[in-house]
């Protein structure tokens, strides 16, 4: 128990003066999230103002005359002078946004209660062109229709015979939970990988590496002890990593502008410290199955460089359980709590929506809890080989 | 004392390393059944070629390596039955000087101190005593990744003997080292033969032989060629330089064995 401990502190300290862990298990995941959703909300935000700001320059070909004194000159510039031909190349060259022409006997057909054809060109590369002409056309014909209904001497509600109305009455805790519900997840269990891999190589093959694993298999210190100190150290790295994460979200919640305030309410509901212990409670073994498993595929290694190549294609196989819990139909059941990863991400969205099931619960931290041990002991037998040791 | 007893030890070969060596045989012998033994206050000195299984008897010895027969006896505690009290025993010492860099010197000493369950007040003193007599607390708060390979070398030493081992067992320390670096573990080799320590090192480096050892043995492809005192050493081949001698001794051995 000493020893491991001592193996530990020199293990923490010696990592946590490593300015790269610092910087990709600790400080990246923390600030990625809020810059990342800072970032998206601003531009997207920016984006969509733009777009509806911008007057669309359009030209109207043979246009009845009500329909011209309709169209709202804040939000179309009109051009004149322009035939088929010329409206085409100009929407090409993009100096012009669409062309619209009202068909040979349009009016004719309006008039005998039948439909009448409008030609549009645009360029579907320019987004919201074609709403924002759509909306033009639906505008002119509801007037149509309207007075068509009047000329048949109908009401407008016998050709609307039902209007259904949508209750949701899903709380705002289980709507979270389907969304942030997925994603989260995802998020720190990368993270947690991650966090586990860099101090995995240092600490081991780095070790072996730098020769100096020989003098430290010279001290009366069970090997054993000595890869406990090293794969808690490890362990804690990825930890952090995910709490970073985690952390880093609801920083990235808080001081987000344009957030519903109901949405921050329920999402102030979740975060409790059951939730925190709940997780943590998963976190925790995963953590070490991480860093046992990271362990034992990298002790092998005869360098740093050798072992990245070996651990680097492993993040892949632990994205691919994590995305599968965001893909919808896929439930927690007996079957899915018994996958790891999945397991915790699929849990991670129940328990934010406060569905939970204790059984599912128990079995899949039972779970996380025999991998750990597992990982461990199997790291523990390929430390114990000479060959894996030394150079 | 150190009593090795028909020490063998054979290497397992996978199918990558059977093409590299062009071999269909499943195992090689890095040390082939060598018998010696290794006085207090003497000093021996391990001699062989590269290859030869210096590396891997004094790996053996220091329970790196578990040997595959015969047994090694430290201080009459035999490697095989009780590893971790020969670890107790003795001080290791590699030429290759690696040490953690992102500590400092204070530290590394600390953590081998407290993975050999030193006493704290005992782990002071001796590490007072040896910081003092190689001149280390100048830059006892100095990351080893800042430090001179000379610096590094002091504190390998301090590192390997903050427990005063009764045995020290040096694998090739002065090799890559300057003149004045490897001074120090000439130095250090002395002490600890006044000590009344037993000390075993291997080289390839005559003139540090003849400076230094008692005692030494020869190994050439796993197997003892020569074991004896330095001083019939030097009078069986008296007329030739001891470097000669050396090269002789292999030669003459790997002839007949071929």
């Amino acid at each position: 128990m000493n020893t491991i401990f001592t193996v530990f502190k020199k293990e923490l300290l010696d990592t946590l003066r490593d300015r790269r862990t610092l910087l990709t298990a600790i400080l990246l995941p923390a600030l990625l999230l809020p810059f990342l959703m800072y970032g998206i909300t601003k531009v997207t935000k920016t984006m969509v103002e733009k777009e509806k700001a911008k007057k669309l320059k359009i030209a109207i070909l043979d246009s009845p005359d009500d329909f011209i004194s309709r169209i709202d000159t804040a939000k179309f510039e009109l051009i004149s002078g322009m035939d088929l031909e010329k409206g085409r190349d100009q929407i090409l060259s993009d100096s012009l946004d669409a062309l619209m022409a009202f068909a040979n006997g349009y009016t004719k057909a309006i008039a005998n209660n039948q439909t009448g054809n409008v030609n549009v060109w645009y360029k579907s590369t320019n987004l919201s062109v074609r709403d924002k002409m759509t909306t033009l056309i639906e505008d002119y014909e509801e007037g149509i229709l309207d007075q068509r209904i009047v000329d048949l001497g109908l009401s407008k509600s016998a050709i609307d015979p039902i209007e259904m109305r949508r209750y949701d009455i899903a709380p705002k805790k289980e709507q979270i939970g389907k969304m942030a519900g997925g994603f989260l997840p995802y998020l720190f269990i990368i993270f947690c990988f991650m966090g586990c891999m860099y101090p995995a190589l240092d600490l081991i093959t780095g070790e072996k590496e730098r020769g100096t694993i020989e003098t430290l298999l010279t001290v009366p210190a069970s090997r054993f002890s000595i890869l406990m100190g090293k794969v808690i150290t490890i362990a804690l790295i990825g930890l952090a990593s995910a709490g970073m994460t985690i952390l880093g979200l609801f920083v990235a919640i808080k001081f987000m502008p344009d957030i519903p305030a109901d949405f921050l309410e329920a999402l102030g509901n979740i975060v409790n410290t059951k939730f925190v212990i709940m997780l943590f409670a998963m976190l925790i073994p995963l953590s070490i199955f991480f860093a046992g498993s990271l362990s034992a595929i990298v002790v092998g290694a005869k360098s740093f460089k050798e072992a990245q190549s070996i651990a680097t294609p492993l993040s892949f196989i632990v994205i691919i359980p994590a995305a599968l819990a965001l893909t919808p139909g896929i439930e927690l059941n007996w079957t899915t709590a018994m996958i790891p990863i999945l397991n915790m991400a699929l849990a991670t969205k129940e328990i934010v929506a406060g569905t939970i099931q204790n059984g599912h619960y128990i079995v899949i931290v039972l779970s996380l809890i025999v991998l750990a041990i597992l990982a461990v002991l199997i790291s523990f037998r390929q430390f114990s080989k000479e060959g894996m040791v030394l150079k | 004392m150190i009593q090795v007893e028909n020490v063998s030890k054979q290497y397992k070969l996978n199918k990558k390393q059977k093409k590299e060596l062009k071999t269909t045989a499943s195992s090689i012998n890095a040390v082939n059944g060598i018998s010696f033994e290794c006085q207090p206050g003497r000093v021996f000195s391990l001699l062989g070629p590269n290859g030869a299984g210096k590396t891997t008897t004094l790996r053996m010895m220091s329970t790196i390596l578990t040997p595959t027969n015969g047994d090694i006896k430290i201080c009459g505690q035999s490697v095989t039955q009780n590893p971790t009290e020969v670890r107790r025993k003795i001080g290791f010492l590699t030429g290759s000087t690696n040490l953690y860099d992102r500590l400092n010197p204070e530290e590394i000493v600390k953590y081998f101190a407290s993975l050999y369950g030193m006493d704290d007040k005992v782990f002071k003193e001796r590490k007072e005593m040896l910081f003092d007599q190689m001149g280390i607390h100048e830059f006892s708060k100095k990351r080893i990744g800042q430090m001179s390979t000379g610096m590094k070398q002091k504190v390998s030493i301090a590192r390997s003997m903050i427990h005063d081992p009764d045995v020290v067992i040096f694998d090739e320390p002065t090799s890559g080292l300057d003149v004045i670096t490897a001074h120090n573990i000439i130095e250090l080799i002395r002490d600890c033969k006044n000590a009344g320590k037993t000390v075993i090192f291997s080289s390839h480096i005559m003139s540090e032989v003849d400076l230094l050892c008692d005692d030494l043995a020869i190994i050439a492809k796993g197997d003892l060629v020569y074991q004896g005192t330095m001083d019939s050493f030097r009078q069986e081949n008296s007329g030739i330089s001891l470097t000669e001698a050396f090269i002789q001794t292999v030669d003459r051995n790997s002839t007949t064995h071929a």
